[in-house]
């Protein structure tokens, strides 16, 4: 038995399922981010002054990059095991000789990839209403990137295999992933917020991860990069952890 | 050389529910062994618990001799299952579904294609290779499900309930393909509720009820252990019921000038009965034995709780002498 086939099989199978549907995996962050641009960063930007000493357009787009990239490793994670389980196909994987940290990293890779993807793509967006061309530090904006999309993607593990009804993706989604990203400095910088909101912000771990691609692309931030990126990196390493911790449970996957 | 599955005193436990209680079990390699009970009986649990979809509350269970926790990876690499349920992933043709399958089994991808074809030829899916599985008949998923069992070449293959809802003809076809394999060596472990297919394919035979071990025979010891009916049409109808002397013999009625005898070992009993009757001055003018079937036999033990004569533990344990007579 090869080991690394296996893995290979799973991630290839997972990577497969998004990229054959287009129409579902790329065009929705598509046109969602072109109305972002055109209403928030066009229309609206122009009336709103420059934040850190940039255009208000290019100040949302490392968000909005954010935005769509953990969401995107999120859903497909937490999806693909939750659906897996919900049509029990995912025995296919179970019942094989695969080691339960090769399924997780399958599932955590694709679902990573999936959101770099839709990451580069919102940049790609962005980049047509701005002058962005290059980025600032190349090395943050892909650290940070590759730390993030991995990061949720293990958390939509977790949520994979918690989750007992569509519903509750729905939930772990809407009502817990966005209002985190919405508050994490997307639309704008903690300098506009003071007091208790603006302490508030630090408990928010998608500041930090907003800031740091920020810092990445367009070289500003509210943080201090290198701290956030070692603690983010540490999560990730955490949360995958107990990914391997369920999987060999059996949480949500066996009797 | 260790048996293909070997369980002691295997127990789970859902909650209060006690799915399997304390079932010791040995599948010896390359046979084709039969898993019979009614609904309910743990037959699933059990299968689930060699495959890692079930955790064991307590006892043992191995597969070639690999513990199915411990060494759980070298146990499921020689397991191919074709679950009674329909788990397919329908979103790709059923074609890479094999190759996927193949793959998670450590299969190259070179390799996996031709397994894949091969498989589908194997079970008459050829021309079906591009369909996603949702959209194939009845019959046709049940040969995928045994395509897909197949397709990692396993030692030990599962089928439970293959059969389930197809009709005689296709039913014929699987039985076909799972013998062939079976003849070239893997071991075949088969639940079914057609004791006719048991009857036909297997080996040997396990009767599970309340998640404990009933018996375990081949078909035939089993049907011996039923109750045939023997008729013996006389040449007129005797004045009185006759008695045949034989501890085989349960019961003797009379009809007319037909004699019905139910008896052990039917076919065993005739030359007896015959010897005697004509001793008694009948003149015995045709016989016709109707065997007992392994349906029959089932039905008994599964209802009386059978003789648990081959070290099971439990209630069933104080049956030994069981009745499978009416």
């Amino acid at each position: 038995m090869n080991l690394s086939t296996g893995l290979k099989a799973l991630t290839r199978r997972e990577i497969l399922r998004f990229v054959r549907r287009p129409y579902n995996t790329f065009l929705p962050p598509l046109i969602t981010n072109v109305l972002y641009f055109s209403v928030f960063g066009v229309i609206l930007g122009a009336r709103i002054s420059d934040i850190g000493g940039v255009p208000y357009i290019q100040f949302i787009l490392p968000g909005l990059a954010v935005l769509g990239a953990v969401s995107n490793a999120f859903e497909n994670a937490s999806f693909s095991i939750f659906h897996g389980r919900w049509n029990e196909y995912i025995h296919e994987a179970l019942t094989s000789p695969m080691a339960y940290w090769e399924m997780v990293v399958a599932y955590v890779v694709s679902s990573a990839l999936r959101g770099v993807l839709i990451g580069i793509l919102i940049a790609v967006i962005g980049a047509l209403f701005t002058p962005v061309r290059t980025l600032a530090h190349p090395f943050y904006a892909v650290a940070f990137l590759g730390v993030i999309t991995t990061l949720f993607a293990a958390f939509g593990v977790i949520g994979g295999l918690v989750a007992e009804d569509f519903d509750h993706l729905t939930v772990l989604n809407q009502f817990i992933l966005r209002p985190l990203v919405f508050f994490g400095g997307v639309f704008y910088s903690l300098d506009a917020l003071d007091g208790l909101a603006r302490t508030a912000s630090y408990l928010n771990p998608m500041v930090y991860m907003v800031n740091g691609v920020r810092y990445g692309i367009i070289g500003v931030s509210d943080i201090e990069p290198d701290t956030a990126l070692v603690v983010l990196s540490a999560l990730t390493v955490v949360v995958l952890a107990i990914d391997v911790w369920l999987f060999q449970r059996g949480y949500g996957l066996t009797d | 050389m260790p048996p293909a599955i070997r369980t002691d005193d295997l127990v789970k436990e859902y909650g209060d529910v006690r799915a399997l209680n304390g079932l010791s079990l040995s599948v010896p390699e390359g046979s084709f062994f039969g898993l019979l009970g009614p609904n309910g009986a743990g037959k699933t649990t059990f299968i689930n618990t060699l495959v890692g979809l079930a955790r064991k509350t307590s006892g043992t269970a191995e597969v070639f001799g690999h513990d199915v926790e411990d060494d759980y990876r070298e146990a499921r690499d020689a397991i191919g299952l074709a679950p009674q349920e329909y788990n397919v992933d329908r979103f790709f043709p059923i074609r890479e579904v094999l190759m996927h399958k193949a793959g998670y089994h450590g299969v190259s991808d070179e390799e996996a294609a031709e397994r894949a074809a091969e498989a589908l030829e194997t079970v008459g899916l050829g021309g079906k290779a591009e369909t996603r599985f949702d959209w194939l008949s009845g019959g046709m998923k049940r040969r995928f499900m045994l395509a897909r069992a197949m397709v990692t070449d396993p030692d030990l293959l599962i089928l439970d309930e293959p059969t389930a809802g197809v009709d005689v003809e296709l039913r014929h076809d699987l039985w076909e393909v799972i013998r062939g394999l079976n003849d070239d060596g893997t071991t075949i472990l088969l639940t079914t509720h057609y004791i006719e297919e048991a009857e036909r394919l297997c080996d040997e035979v396990a009767i599970i009820d309340s998640g404990q071990k009933v018996t375990v025979a081949t078909p035939d010891d089993l049907t011996e252990r039923g109750t045939d009916e023997v008729t013996l049409t006389l040449d007129a109808a005797p004045a009185a019921t006759p008695t045949i002397d034989d501890d085989r013999v349960d019961r003797v009625t009379v009809d007319g000038s037909t004699l019905t005898l139910r008896a052990s070992s039917g076919s065993e009993v005739v030359p007896v009965a015959v010897r005697q009757l004509e001793a008694a001055g009948h003149r015995v003018l045709d016989v016709d034995v109707a065997r007992t079937s392994l349906e029959d036999v089932f039905v008994d033990i599964t209802r009386t709780g059978g003789d648990a004569t081959d070290g099971s533990s439990g209630d069933h344990e104080d049956s030994e002498t069981q009745e499978v007579a009416p």
